[in-house]
């Protein structure tokens, strides 16, 4: 095993994919899929009759139509389908119209909340997504449907990307991150600044004036939670509220946005018996979206 | 005592005459590209687009057909009256003989040049204004004789002492609250001073005589703006982008030689209305723009991306002063007497005025009533409320504006950029989430 010293690329998140196990796609009448090419991560979910089927989520390239194949042949992986299996892609994320197998591009924004709506339920009306570049607050009726929302500024300030770059500064494993800055007996001031240039500076300023790696982490971490819950209350926080994105893993961004808002988001379901991964919403409503349109235009 | 400050050292640091001549070429270049690009796109989104359009293109070439004729007209002797925003009184310049030009800047090259003096909080339409005057970039501001400017909103009021340094600022201060006799008689006032001072520029006395013709110039005018504005409240048969060309090269072109371009126009697109040719789908969903100027060229950004989006949106109207609001209003005289026409001039362009930079008890209710007025009127499904950082009076109004929305049960999305191309990725995004926002609502 890689020893912490020997360890030198702290921000690289572990890549995954599966198929659901006892499910056979050669039944199904309608099989669809979602990619989402985000700035940092691509995500792949497949369906078939709108169950979640196989997905994958892996770290996008510097090419997103490169990222969009191989996330999607990442979920095929094993599962004897191939491209012509599908009735219908929808590309999302970032990278959406570099999805070059996809029938249709729709935003993340409008996937998240659809992607939200299937993993939870019909009560969620606030979603957060945090992903790798941008955070969106976002508000959506009880299908899914998105009511408003709203979209920090142009910046990696307070995502996925800066919490990478803390991440290697500290020299924290990305997984560990949020466990670590929940170690603070108290909870330091905040940064002055999420820009991730900033940030960077700020905290080798604050470890030379003898802060522990800890410390700085809980402080870098608060002040983005503290930029989302602006966000979240800008949109209006209605219950029941959830957290989708790569950065709903990230357990001390989720503890003090809940604490700043008042708020507890609804509980992660379970990965491997469900399927269903918040990090991979936007393919998730991606996949739903591929089903309706396929569907509505089949009838006409 | 006499100020020790020299004019010409007040704001605008020495640049060397080689650098002024590099950036200016380089800017001018880079613009003519986004001139070009902007009516490709346009052209792209419109397969159909008349060849009555072409006019609007060649003139609204910043560098091109309209620059020429305005210098050699110069050359044959007459002024030139430049104006940074909509308060300036056109019936007057033109009853004088002059030329009117408006000189506000909507390129984002020159913002950033701006940034050296200007810092970043300072509205980029003021920002890139004075970095054009930096290099001469625009040629209109160039060729004014004198500038006439509004005091408006702070970053207007500060421009106008920066162009001191190199033009004849004649200053106007609109009153702030309008709905007063008070307010009518102070601006009445301002009015007779500018009257006086284009009088003496050009030479000539403003009289009934000419004052009428120029009321009746721009009567047509008006005429023809609201033709075509009325055909946008029908079925698509223009895209927005187009409607606002039209509209913006009024602020620079020959008004009268615009007025027959823009009848012609009318001709053809009511005759589209009946065969049903239309710029694109029906059901496209209708987008109001309100807010921040979007100034030719380089604030396109946001028009082409709205209509180029997926899904498509269709910028049905807008409530700007770069829009709707250039030529909405005509001058209204009961009688042709000098002191009625005056008059006239004078609330025309306090009255019929929705910038934000007014305020009562109950706000800025002409601008809310104006908005709500046009949603219905367009069958507009979402507005976008397009600010520009720094923009303060429409970035205020915001709230104000979104709750009356609400209450209509029509969405709005605060859309705030800045000028720069390097936001369009995430502004792609946030246009089309509204976008399919709007679109899911027509669904059911």
């Amino acid at each position: 095993m890689e020893s912490e010293k020997d360890k030198t690329e702290f921000w690289r998140w572990l890549e995954y994919h599966s198929v659901m196990p006892g499910k056979d796609w050669r039944k199904a009448n309608v099989i669809t899929a979602g990619v989402d090419v985000g700035s940092v991560g691509s995500k792949a979910v497949v369906m078939i009759d709108g169950e979640i089927y196989s997905w994958s989520v892996l770290r996008t390239g510097s090419n997103s139509s490169d990222s969009a194949k191989k996330a999607l042949d990442w979920a095929m992986q094993d599962t004897g389908l191939s491209l012509k299996d599908f009735h219908y892609i929808v590309g999302t994320g970032y990278g959406r119209v570099n999805v070059p197998m996809a029938n249709r591009a729709i935003t993340e924004i409008a996937c998240h909340a659809k992607g939200a709506n299937y993993i939870w339920g019909p009560s969620v009306r606030t979603v957060l997504d945090v992903g790798g570049q941008d955070v969106k607050a976002i508000r959506c009726d009880d299908t899914g449907k998105v009511v408003s929302f709203l979209m920090n500024d142009k910046c990696a300030a307070g995502t996925g990307r800066g919490m990478e770059v803390i991440a290697d500064l500290l020299k924290i494993p990305i997984e560990d991150v949020g466990k670590v800055s929940l170690s603070v007996t108290e909870e330091p001031e905040p940064v002055s600044s999420t820009c991730v240039v900033f940030a960077k500076t700020e905290a080798v300023g604050l470890l030379r004036k003898g802060w522990s790696k800890e410390k700085v982490l809980a402080s870098y971490i608060r002040a983005m939670a503290i930029r989302m819950s602006e966000l979240i209350e800008k949109v209006g926080c209605e219950k029941e509220f959830v957290i989708t994105g790569g950065q709903s893993k990230n357990i001390g961004i989720v503890q003090r946005v809940e604490n700043i808002l008042g708020v507890k988001r609804l509980p992660v379901p379970n990965l491997e018996t469900t399927g269903l991964d918040p990090a991979s919403a936007g393919a998730i409503g991606a996949a739903l979206f591929a089903k309706a349109l396929y569907e509505k235009e089949k009838h006409r | 005592m006499a100020s020790e400050i020299e004019v010409g050292t007040k704001y605008i640091p020495d640049m060397s005459k080689t650098e002024i001549e590099d950036l200016r070429k380089q800017f001018t270049e880079s613009s003519l590209k986004v001139i070009k690009d902007n009516i490709d796109r346009m052209k792209k989104s419109w397969p159909n687009r008349p060849k009555e359009m072409e006019y609007f293109d060649e003139i609204s070439n910043l560098f091109g057909k309209r620059q020429q004729e305005i210098s050699e007209q110069k050359q044959a002797g007459k002024k030139v009256i430049g104006y940074t925003c909509m308060f300036a009184p056109i019936e007057l310049i033109i009853a004088a003989g002059a030329i009117p030009v408006r000189v506000g800047s909507g390129w984002y090259d020159s913002a950033k040049l701006g940034d050296r003096i200007m810092p970043v909080e300072v509205c980029p339409v003021i920002r890139s204004t004075v970095g054009a005057k930096m290099v001469h970039l625009s040629p209109f501001l160039e060729l004014s004789d004198a500038v006439i400017t509004p005091l408006t909103c702070d970053g207007r009021t500060k421009l106008s002492e920066i162009l001191a340094d190199y033009k004849t600022i004649w200053r106007m201060s609109p009153p702030r609250v309008k709905d007063d006799a008070h307010a009518l008689q102070l601006w009445k006032e301002e009015m007779m001073v500018i009257k006086q001072k284009i009088e003496e520029l050009t030479g000539t006395k403003i009289t009934r005589e000419n004052l009428k013709e120029a009321i009746e110039k721009l009567q047509k005018a008006t005429k023809a703006f609201r033709r075509l504005q009325e055909i946008r409240k029908g079925p698509p048969v223009i895209t927005g982008r187009d409607a606002m060309l039209v509209n913006q090269t009024s602020l620079w072109d020959d008004i009268e030689r615009w007025t027959q371009k823009t009848d012609e126009l009318c001709d053809v697109l009511e005759k589209r209305v009946e065969e049903k040719d239309y710029a694109t789908y029906p059901d496209t969903p209708r987008v109001m723009i309100t807010g921040t100027p979007m100034i030719w060229p380089d604030s396109w950004k946001v028009p082409n991306l709205i209509e180029e989006a997926n899904p498509k949106g269709l910028l049905a109207v807008d409530e700007q002063c770069s829009g709707d609001r250039i030529l909405y209003d005509p001058v209204g005289v009961d009688e042709w007497t000098m002191s009625d026409m005056l008059n006239a001039v004078t609330e025309r362009y306090l009255m019929a005025c929705t910038c934000p930079c007014f305020t009562s008890d109950n706000g800025n209710e002409d601008r809310v009533n104006w908005i709500m007025d046009r949603i219905k009127e367009y069958k507009v499904d979402g507005v976008i409320y397009y600010v520009v950082r720094g923009c303060i009076l429409y970035a205020m109004e915001y709230a104000r504006i979104k709750r009356v929305l609400d209450r209509m049960n029509i969405p709005v999305y605060y859309l705030d950029t800045e000028y720069t191309r390097e936001d369009v990725g995430q502004m792609k995004t946030r246009i089309e989430a509204f976008l399919e926002m709007l679109e899911a609502r027509i669904d059911i």
